[in-house]
């Protein structure tokens, strides 16, 4: 039974949790949204949106879901590149605050670790963390996996990946002078980090 | 281009507060000057960061060298800790630093996954500093650089007490210190100085360990004759 009213590609209708969004006979369950029996209802708050079905899929429902919601920010995902800076810096790993995934900032903070050995991709065991990043570096990272509960696991092991920006000791900012180096440019002090490639 | 030896700053072996400029760089150029403990670069000028004397090393190496109950951790300091905690892979060992310290379980000639030593919480460890940075917990070692176990582990009986970073350093100089050879003339005991602040005194009975606990504690910033003189006052007292 297609439901002609509830049908207009939206955005300006609120729902709520436990809020009919039509029947699952018309329609399939999108993000923020479940099947119940024969009813398709909201499971977040947000603006319902209908996506038609794509022409090659067997099922001709179209896709109801709710939009609008902190859940549908960015969420990192394994493969997807992130912007995060560091918070602390161990002897085997450093902790992250994961900023912005894939150029889309987050909308709730996720915290990432960079074990020693996904610092690099050569001689991973004779990693020091004290050269490789320090606490404030934002560094791009790439996220392996969903890791544990208390954080996705990054890496760095690549040209492109590492250190972006940091502030050196004195304050001023530091120019990276080779994948290894950067500098100072208040002091000319020269200080170790594992330094992405910029393009 | 032949490169001239950097003047030496004006105020060393002299007394710096922070603030004090040691070194104006405006007039130097192409030469490389270390900076140590208590400085810091200010564009074109050094500034001491904390109050001490000022110490040159020839040819370039310069800090401010102070004394007071805190140890700031440095690599290859011998230091006096106590250990708080034991984890899997190491012992948290308090060393009068901003944190605990890590001495690896492994840390210890011919140690391995088992023979791992059983400290209890309260042993008092002599171990070397092999990593200290500003962001991490400093790393602790019970061998020296060639892997034996020289003097590092457990100190077991005698008498430990707290003293200035600076009091540690005098008793470590060398040729040794008027005060400990004076007392080992007259007194047989053993000592161990760590450089945070703390030593060890032991020996056959306790008034010797008394005798020299009161003399160490005594002589802060005394000078080489006013040790000598304490120390034959205190020796003529015993006998």
């Amino acid at each position: 039974m297609a439901a002609t009213a509830m049908e207009h590609d939206g955005g300006v209708e609120v729902v709520t949790p436990g809020e009919l969004l039509g029947t699952s006979s018309s329609f399939v369950a999108g993000h923020g949204a479940y099947a119940d029996g024969r009813s398709v209802r909201a499971s977040v708050t947000g603006h319902r949106r209908i996506v038609p079905p794509s022409p090659d899929s067997p099922d001709k429902r179209s896709t109801v879901e709710v939009v609008g919601h902190k859940a549908h920010g960015a969420v990192p995902q394994p493969g997807s590149v992130v912007i995060a800076r560091v918070t602390k810096v161990m002897a085997r790993v450093a902790s992250a605050d994961i900023m912005c995934v894939d150029s889309k900032a987050v909308k709730e903070k996720f915290t990432g670790m960079i074990r020693q050995q996904d610092v690099r991709a050569t001689e991973i065991d004779k990693v020091d963390m004290y050269q490789s990043y320090r606490p404030g570096d934002i560094v791009r990272a790439l996220v392996l996996s969903l890791g544990d509960a208390r954080a996705y696991y990054l890496s760095t092991a690549k040209n492109e990946l590492g250190v972006v920006s940091a502030q050196s000791i004195a304050g001023g900012m530091l120019v990276p002078t080779s994948w290894t180096e950067m500098q100072c440019e208040l002091t000319g002090q020269i200080e170790q980090r594992k330094v992405a490639k910029v393009e | 281009m032949e490169s001239k030896k950097p003047p030496p700053s004006a105020l060393v072996d002299n007394h710096v507060v922070p603030g004090d400029v040691i070194l104006d760089l405006a007039d130097m150029t192409n030469q490389t000057i270390k900076l140590g403990a208590g400085l810091r670069q200010d564009y074109d000028t050094i500034q001491a960061t904390s109050a001490g004397r000022l110490r040159l090393s020839k040819p370039n190496k310069y800090w401010v060298e102070s004394s007071q109950k805190r140890y700031i951790p440095s690599v290859e300091d011998t230091v006096l800790g106590i250990v708080v905690d034991t984890k899997p892979d190491n012992f948290l060992v308090d060393i009068k630093g901003p944190n605990f310290a890590f001495l690896p379980v492994l840390s210890f000639e011919g140690g391995t996954r088992r023979n791992i030593p059983k400290f209890e919480i309260g042993t008092l460890i002599y171990a070397r500093v092999v990593k200290a940075n500003s962001i991490m917990n400093p790393e602790l070692s019970c061998m020296d650089a060639s892997g034996k176990a020289a003097e590092f582990g457990q100190l077991k009986n005698g008498y430990m007490f707290d003293t200035s970073t600076g009091l540690s350093r005098m008793l470590l100089s060398s040729p040794t210190c008027p005060l400990l050879e004076a007392l080992g003339k007259k007194l047989s005991f053993e000592i161990a100085v760590g450089l945070n602040g703390r030593v060890w005194v032991n020996a056959p009975s306790p008034s010797n360990v008394i005798v020299v606990s009161t003399a160490i504690i005594r002589s802060e910033s005394y000078t080489q004759i006013q040790q000598k003189s304490m120390v034959e006052n205190l020796l003529v007292k015993l006998s």
